[in-house]
């Protein structure tokens, strides 16, 4: 006999109703009937689904409710001294130095000390802290918070919007074409275990081209618990290219909730590298909107010890002639575990759809594990889709090709995984991320080398 | 300078190689000869160091070593260079990024300095030309899509570069039209010295006519059934291998197929 969710709450699952009621009339927004409207029913839909578990077909292989035990408490912004060394040692010189217009938030505040706010507003580019913004929301942000592509069967997101304290909010301006990335770097704090809810809002109105790299850093934080939720909403004819980069402490819990919609004639380009954290979730919800558009959903993963790497993706082809792509590649060792799901719905009457998905891994241990489980459900006819999934250790012939022209085996291996993951890597159009990924996966086999 | 003697090695349990004797002095060029599945291919791999060739007795020296005792990669530091009859595609490694890191790994080991990127550019554009190599080719994944004669052709500038002391070719002729046959074997003769030995396995009497062998020997069923000079070669090429008792006659009679 199963018991309804609400009758039985396990430890945790209350922990953030408690959350909710400590912290609700703090939270930003408190006193705004618009986001406190939101969060009472983002709570409400908490409080019914309560947290995903292994029954759940989309958590099949990550069991959030076995995995969270404790829930730690609410981090509030208390001002954490930052300088650009930090920034580096916590993303790695390669990804701090990006070329870019930065926006560091710490512990979920957009610090205007290490931001360049005023630089996006000379270049087309309204930036606005969410905490700020929260307590009065101009109303372009209430136009979009909590909607695009939005969803109310998912309890992490939920859980997001009930508590969310930080992020930032970016509005390009029609027609804007940014001659470099906006850079958000999140960095967690210093303390005590603690958990940070932050979201970030980017809207790119028609006709306008931009790319937004979010790095994820760690200053020392132990047992960081983080839920972000980043909503992109791409006009009409307009681009992104969206870059994550998750580098967080080893014992950190990273709960990453995409949500994104396309205009007609639009373009998404989007591209994960993770490297870091215990337990990784990245989920992303994408949807066409209007006809004519294409996205491009690749990452990579390079996971070892114990770490778990969870890629969950829903793209939805609401309507005709528009073409999806996903990629993604992992190179586990250890007891590494990396689960891929893909799920491609198009719509009835979505015709010429083109939808394409692939997923491969690289074992490098017996123990580690890959699981892949794509998914397609159409229903239109005149549609090409396919999927495919590899899962392998490294090619003993290459390997031997390699030693025999000189190269030490330990190279050669770090030669073949480079390689392996760099096929990913050519998804991204940035020459200074591909190589900034390309520094942090050789600084990944490094340790191995060792 | 290589002594190969009483070598036995078995491939998935089975024998394969039966008690091989040869001796290649420096200098010298040796043809290896021999019908399909004689083991001349897993005489190569042995030398290389290829894994799951599991040698049950006899023994290997090179320049008074113990060949077998080395890793893959200290066999290269220490000189010896395979051109494989299959060469690996590896989709993802650039060319050039596979040669530099060659050369510089094989100089490390020999206590040489790592060449800086333009001396390195500049050695690779002049070996290529040689082997008339486009330098554009060598931007590209290696070996990913290049025909069988570039791959050959790509062994040899490998071999060029690393400058080995002892150069086992294996079959690199196969899939070589006839311009290429002349180029490749321009490029072997350009490494033929004093102190630098090769073995050139091949079934085709025209790559001989290029690189003139000091010694020919015949394999037959994992062992050397005969050896003698060049002419060996060319008398085989009337009379096929029916006096090693193999009921093929290998491919040496149908030399006008590339
Ligand atoms: N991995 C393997 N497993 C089982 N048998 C093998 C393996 N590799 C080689 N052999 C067998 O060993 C024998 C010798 O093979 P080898 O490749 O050395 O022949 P070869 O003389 O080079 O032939 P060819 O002229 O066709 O290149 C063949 O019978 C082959 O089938
Ligand atoms: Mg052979």
């Amino acid at each position: 006999m199963e018991l309804p969710a609400q009758q039985f709450r396990t430890k945790a699952e209350q922990a953030y109703l408690d959350m909710f009621e400590g912290a609700r009339k703090a939270l930003p927004g408190a006193r705004d009937p618009f986001v406190s409207g939101l969060r009472s029913k983002a709570i409400e839909t908490y409080a019914r689904l309560g947290l995903p578990h292994r029954r759940i077909e989309a958590w099949k292989y990550t069991d959030l409710r076995a995995r969270l035990t404790d829930v730690h408490p609410l981090l509030s912004a208390v001002g954490v001294p930052v300088g650009e060394a930090d920034l580096a040692q916590a993303l790695a010189a390669a990804v701090a130095g990006l070329p870019s217009y930065r926006l560091v938030m710490v512990e979920g505040d957009l610090r205007a000390d290490l931001s360049d706010i005023s630089g996006l507003k000379a270049a087309g580019v309204e930036v606005v802290s969410l905490a700020q913004a929260l307590e009065k929301p101009p109303s372009w942000l209430k136009a979009v918070l909590g909607k695009v592509n939005p969803r109310d069967d998912d309890p992490v997101l939920a859980l997001n919007t009930a508590l969310m304290t930080g992020g930032a909010a970016l509005r390009v301006r029609e027609g804007v074409t940014l001659d470099k990335p906006i850079h958000l770097v999140q960095l967690d704090g210093t303390g005590e275990p603690a958990s940070t809810v932050t979201r970030n809002v980017v809207v790119a109105q028609p006709g306008s081209s931009i790319t937004v790299a979010e790095s994820f850093g760690s200053l020392g934080i132990r047992g960081l618990q983080r839920n972000a939720v980043t909503e992109l909403l791409v006009g009409d004819k307009a681009a992104i290219r969206h870059v994550k980069i998750e580098r967080e402490g080893d014992d950190a819990l990273h709960l990453s909730t995409w949500l994104v919609e396309l205009g007609a004639d639009a373009r998404y380009d989007a591209f994960q590298f993770s490297i870091g954290a215990a337990v990784i979730r990245n989920q992303v919800y994408a949807r066409f909107a209007g006809e004519g558009s294409a996205l491009d959903i690749s990452g990579a993963f390079l996971m070892r010890g114990r770490q778990h790497c969870d890629t969950t993706l829903l793209v939805e082809h609401a309507v005709p002639r528009c073409t999806s792509r996903e990629l993604f590649k992992g190179v586990l060792d250890g007891e590494a575990r990396g689960v891929f799901q893909g799920k491609i719905i198009v719509s009835p009457g979505a015709q010429k759809t083109d939808g394409k998905q692939m997923a491969g891994a690289l074992l490098l241990s017996e123990t580690a594990e890959f699981d892949s489980k794509p998914e397609l459900e159409i229903f239109a006819d005149d549609v090409v889709c396919g999927h495919g999934s590899t899962s392998g250790q490294i090619d003993e012939d290459l390997l031997f090709y390699l030693e025999a022209r000189g190269i030490p085996e330990a190279q050669a291996r770090a030669l073949l995984i480079q390689a392996f993951v760099g096929e990913a890597f050519e998804r991204v159009e940035d020459e200074g991320l591909r190589n900034a990924f390309a520094a942090a996966s050789a600084e990944w086999l490094s340790v191995r080398l060792d | 300078m290589l002594e190969i003697k009483n070598l036995h090695v078995n491939v998935d349990g089975r024998e394969i190689l039966k008690g091989l004797d040869l001796t290649l002095p420096a200098g010298e060029v040796h043809a290896i000869m021999g019908p399909n599945g004689s083991g001349k291919s897993t005489l190569a791999y042995v030398l290389a160091g290829k894994q799951d060739y599991e040698v049950t007795a006899g023994s290997v020296t090179w320049k008074g070593e113990d060949l077998l005792a080395m890793a893959p990669s200290e066999r290269a530091a220490a000189g010896v260079f395979l051109a494989f009859q299959y060469p690996m595609e590896i989709p993802g490694v650039a060319t050039m990024t596979f040669l530099r890191t060659a050369v510089n790994a094989v100089r490390k080991a020999r206590g040489e300095p790592e060449l800086s990127t333009p001396d390195f550019l500049r050695l690779v554009r002049e070996k290529a030309k040689l082997l008339k190599i486009d330098p554009e080719m060598l931007k590209r994944p290696l070996n990913v899509g290049f025909s069988g004669g570039e791959k050959k052709r790509n062994e040899i500038l490998q071999m060029a570069l690393l400058e080995p002391a002892l150069c086992v070719l294996d079959e690199t002729d196969s899939g070589l039209d006839i311009d290429a046959v002349r180029i490749v074997a321009e490029g072997v003769n350009a490494l033929r010295s004093p102190d630098r030995a090769m073995l050139v396995i091949t079934h085709y009497q025209r790559l001989l006519d290029y690189i003139v062998p000091d010694r020919v020997h015949v394999l037959s069923d994992g062992r050397v059934a005969r050896s003698g000079g060049a002419e060996l070669a060319l008398e085989l090429e009337e009379s096929g291998y029916a006096e090693f008792g193999e009921a093929t006659r290998g491919e040496a009679k149908s030399g006008a197929a590339a």
